[in-house]
């Protein structure tokens, strides 16, 4: 005999232990006697540490205020933001002029507005858009920042970034509204769908010729007032070094990373020694040697200046660590990659460019974020050979008479901003890695 | 025979050669083709004699020089280590003359000159006027050493802790873990030494108003010139203390391993954790009360405007230790934590269905299997610890960066020689380091095995 239901159960709703507010907490939090102990233990330390910087921070803190003194008439226990507030120009670009720091957010701006495209899906030629920005951006944001004369170079790699960035934003808003490339849109806006392959290309190159000169026309009547790099300072001399450091540093370490996977034997020791030499110092000896003994590496009468010394010091220093990411990028690739790029006749030199490093770079851009957040931290070492990067700002507000003494503000404000800025790298290069693994099928 | 076989065989091994060379083999580097064809090649030399006599008659093969993939190697290497080379050269010949011109001191004669400056912190003796270079090389070295060897030992416990931490089934605890993990981490080792130096021990009270850091004895008093600990001053029969530890540590190992053994052979579990404890403690103790307490202790008294006697450690070498541990620590807990993730869930499963306690599945299952994961990681920390000991430099702790590499070469100014020197101390640390990191892997792998 069978017993059948004829109805379906009706379903239960889970056990109130395991979706009510009560049952998290007593899962998470008060498990046993030893875990409500340690909420609790826990729970008092939070409470005694937010509260103690809560209370000194804002509570106590005084916002403005003229000079020290005047802080501590207002509240002894209490932080004095005034001098940070007063200094914050100083904290962002140095003692760059004032009226012209517009060119420092410009240039900031256009950087942004160059990249924006690499984050869009509907926008086409992302690679194009990158390798502009590598080739030209640096010229555009060296003059905007620098200014002076334009040697002739100068006057080309300007006008060929002003008519890169435009074509880019050209073809940013072909593909935000078409979605297609700039190059189909004006093709088939001309109506020249049909013409051959060759006349198309002359037709494109006609048009980004005009954009370039009327953009060389354009900037010769243009001069900006020259500014030496000695004004220079504040983040924005930690985000030059660091971005110099950073973009010169990838195609340094992937030479390297090359060299030292390479079958000659003479390349294979030269690169080892190299990175591994690098690797073993700290940086600090590293840029004592860039300011102590390039002078003496270089010719008579050849004078680099410290910021150029600085800069090639902390790209040596990095592409050495990028060859490691890269390295490890490239043994990520599965040897069947090579051994098809081989079977198809590709030689050395092509397998890698068009087989092996856009798979491995791709997988390496987690890891190339790590070494930019690092390399950003480690930037603030150039304060100790007397760069007046942000760090060396912030120390000098305890030196300024009125607020002389202050300390602990300007460094805790200079903490803060750092972990803004490594954190959330941090955990978009996170989001990053855990997209890129999604769609890894081997 | 022999020579028929030969024959067939030259001039089929001729045949595939010559094909590689026409088809694929202009492709610049061809691996697989080139593993080939060296066989090949090996063949070509065996054959006698006789056989290379009807070689002569197949066609030639044409040979281009820069298409062969030896020469172009051969060209290659040659083209690098020339350049290489002329750069070096081109390096040298500059400085030489630079030196030469600036009228600088070059060679190794600093060494046994002696130096006209003074150190606030050193292991060794040595006083300003009469100590060589020499011998402020040691004490930069012994500086950095001592550092970098207490922030290692400080920072792995606090690592291992909080790495722990972040894996508790308490929510608060893991979130507190966490949130320490990326404050730390996230803000530059430099800014939190400067801090610490700036705004914690520099305004630390005046040494009238030392802080007492243990309950009023003055064994161990704080103050914005340092930490001041009295020093024990041993007496007479003082060297049997530690042996009876030597020895009762001894007893414990061996008693372990008895208990180990009884365990294998009859499943008979023994507590060895306490009479171990027992013996470690009350054995020297009982020797020392024997002995007469021979242990007399130098307390730091004020004297003046300053603590005299006693061991005493400078502001900047505790800025220097605290931030360094904190900082690292926070790097070590991540190494923990993907090491002990790295264990499969089913392993402390396992390990729980057969009856072990937590404790024992954490110490007998997980954590000896997330060791060949922590190892690695852990030790470049420890290699990072050495390298950053050298931020010394902003606070003023006579590190070997800012003693020997600062201060010595703007007193004497052989750039070259101490520059190299002190880079050549980092890189024979963290030589030595990697030596006993490839040891370990060694081991760690025969042991998977």
């Amino acid at each position: 005999m069978a017993m059948i239901k004829a109805e379906k159960t009706p379903e239960r709703s889970a056990p109130i232990s395991e979706s009510s507010v009560i049952g998290w907490l007593h899962k998470h939090l008060f498990s046993s006697a030893f875990n409500t102990l340690l909420t609790f233990v826990m729970l008092y330390i939070i409470y005694l540490t937010v509260s103690g910087v809560f209370s000194w921070g804002v509570l106590d803190a005084t916002f403005v205020a003229d000079n020290r003194r005047e802080c501590y008439d207002n509240s002894l226990t209490g932080a004095c933001w005034a001098g940070v507030i007063h200094w914050t120009n100083n904290i962002f670009y140095g003692r760059y002029p004032r009226e012209e720091i517009w060119r420092i957010n410009f240039g900031g701006l256009l950087l942004v507005l160059w990249m924006a495209p690499l984050w869009m899906s509907r926008v086409k030629g992302k690679v194009l858009v990158a390798t502009t920005t590598v080739v030209f951006y640096p010229f555009l944001a060296s003059y905007l920042f620098s200014g002076g004369d334009k040697g002739f170079f100068m006057q080309i790699m300007v006008a060929g970034a002003m008519t890169a960035f435009a074509l880019n934003m050209a073809n940013l808003l072909a593909g935000l509204f078409r979605s297609q490339g700039l190059n189909s849109f004006l093709i088939k806006a001309l109506g020249q769908e049909n013409a051959s392959d060759k006349t198309q290309r002359n037709i494109l190159l006609l048009l980004a010729g005009i954009v370039f000169g009327v953009a060389f026309f354009w900037q010769m009547g243009q001069t900006l007032q020259p500014i030496v790099w000695t004004k220079w300072g504040g983040l924005f001399l930690t985000l030059v070094i660091s971005g110099v450091g950073i973009a010169s540093a990838l195609p340094g370490g992937i030479i390297l990373a090359l060299g030292r996977r390479s079958k000659l034997v003479i390349v294979r020791v030269l690169s080892i020694g190299f990175i591994e030499v690098f690797r073993s110092v700290p940086l600090i000896t590293v840029l004592f040697m860039a300011t102590t003994m390039f002078p003496l590496f270089m010719p008579e009468g050849f004078v680099l200046n410290k910021l150029v010394q600085v800069i090639i010091a902390v790209v040596l220093f990095n592409a050495c660590y990028m060859a490691e990411t890269v390295r490890a990028g490239l043994q990520a690739i599965p040897k069947g990659q090579y051994e098809g790029a081989h079977t198809i006749g590709l030689g050395y030199w092509r397998t890698m460019r068009l087989v092996i490093m856009p798979q491995a770079l791709k997988y390496m851009i987690p890891n190339i974020v790590g070494s930019f957040i690092g390399l950003l931290k480690d930037t603030t070492l150039v304060s100790i050979i007397g760069l007046f990067d942000i760090l060396g700002m912030l120390r000098s507000i305890s030196k300024d008479t009125p607020w002389l003494g202050l300390h602990k503000e300007p460094l805790i404000f200079g903490a803060i901003l750092f972990f803004i800025m490594c954190a959330s790298m941090s955990k978009y290069s996170r989001h990053l890695e855990v997209k890129l693994s999604a769609g890894r099928t081997h | 025979m022999d020579a028929w076989w030969d024959d067939v065989f030259a001039a089929y091994a001729l045949n595939i050669d010559d094909l590689w060379r026409r088809t694929i083999c202009t492709a610049p580097s061809f691996p697989a083709g080139d593993h080939i064809r060296r066989k090949h090649r090996q063949r070509e030399t065996n054959v006698t004699n006789e056989a290379k006599a009807t070689k002569r008659g197949a066609p030639k093969e044409k040979f281009n020089f820069f298409q062969d993939q030896r020469v172009r190697s051969v060209l290659y290497q040659l083209l690098t280590a020339g350049i290489i080379g002329w750069m070096v050269w081109y390096l040298a010949s500059n400085t030489a003359h630079n030196l030469s011109a600036r009228g600088m001191n070059t060679g190794f004669g600093f060494w046994n000159v002696s130096a006209g400056f003074d150190t606030d912190f050193k292991l060794i003796d040595y006083t300003p006027g009469i100590g060589t270079y020499g011998r402020i090389f040691a004490i930069g070295v012994l500086n950095t050493l001592l550092v970098s060897f207490l922030a290692i030992i400080v920072s792995t416990i606090l690592g291992f802790f909080i790495g722990v931490m972040r894996l508790s089934s308490n929510w608060l605890v893991a979130k507190v873990a966490l949130a320490y993990v990326e404050i730390f981490r996230n803000v530059p080792l430099l800014i939190q030494i400067i801090f610490w130096y700036m705004g914690v021990f520099s305004v630390l009270p005046v040494v009238r108003n030392s802080l007492d850091l243990s309950f009023g004895s003055g064994w161990m008093t704080l103050n914005n010139r340092g930490l001041y600990i009295s020093t024990p001053l041993p007496g007479d029969l003082f060297w049997l203390t530690p042996a009876a530890l030597v020895l009762a540590i001894i007893g414990a190992v061996l008693f372990r391993r008895h208990a180990r053994k009884v365990q294998n052979e009859t499943g008979r579990q023994i507590n060895t954790l306490l009479p171990s404890l027992a013996a470690i403690i009350l054995l020297p103790l009982a020797v020392f009360l024997a002995t007469g307490t021979p242990l007399a202790w130098d307390m730091p008294k004020l004297s003046g405007f300053n603590f005299v006697g006693g061991t005493s450690l400078p502001p900047a070498f505790l800025a220097l230790l605290i931030s360094l541990s904190i900082y690292h620590a926070a790097h070590i807990t991540e190494a923990v934590r993907a090491g002990i993730l790295s264990v499969s869930k089913g392993q402390s499963e396992a390990a729980l269905s057969i009856g072990l306690s937590p404790g024992r599945v954490m110490s007998m299952v997980v954590i000896p299997q997330a060791m060949p994961a922590i190892v690695p990681p852990l030790i470049s920390n420890w290699m990072n610890v050495v390298k950053n000991s050298s931020l010394a430099i902003a606070i003023g702790y006579a590190d070997i960066v800012s003693l020997f590499m600062q201060t010595a070469l703007n007193q004497a100014g052989y750039a070259v020689e101490m520059v190299g020197m002190t880079m050549g101390f980092y890189m024979v640390v963290s030589l030595t380091i990697s030596f006993f990191l490839n040891i370990y892997n060694k081991r760690v792998q025969l042991v998977e095995r």
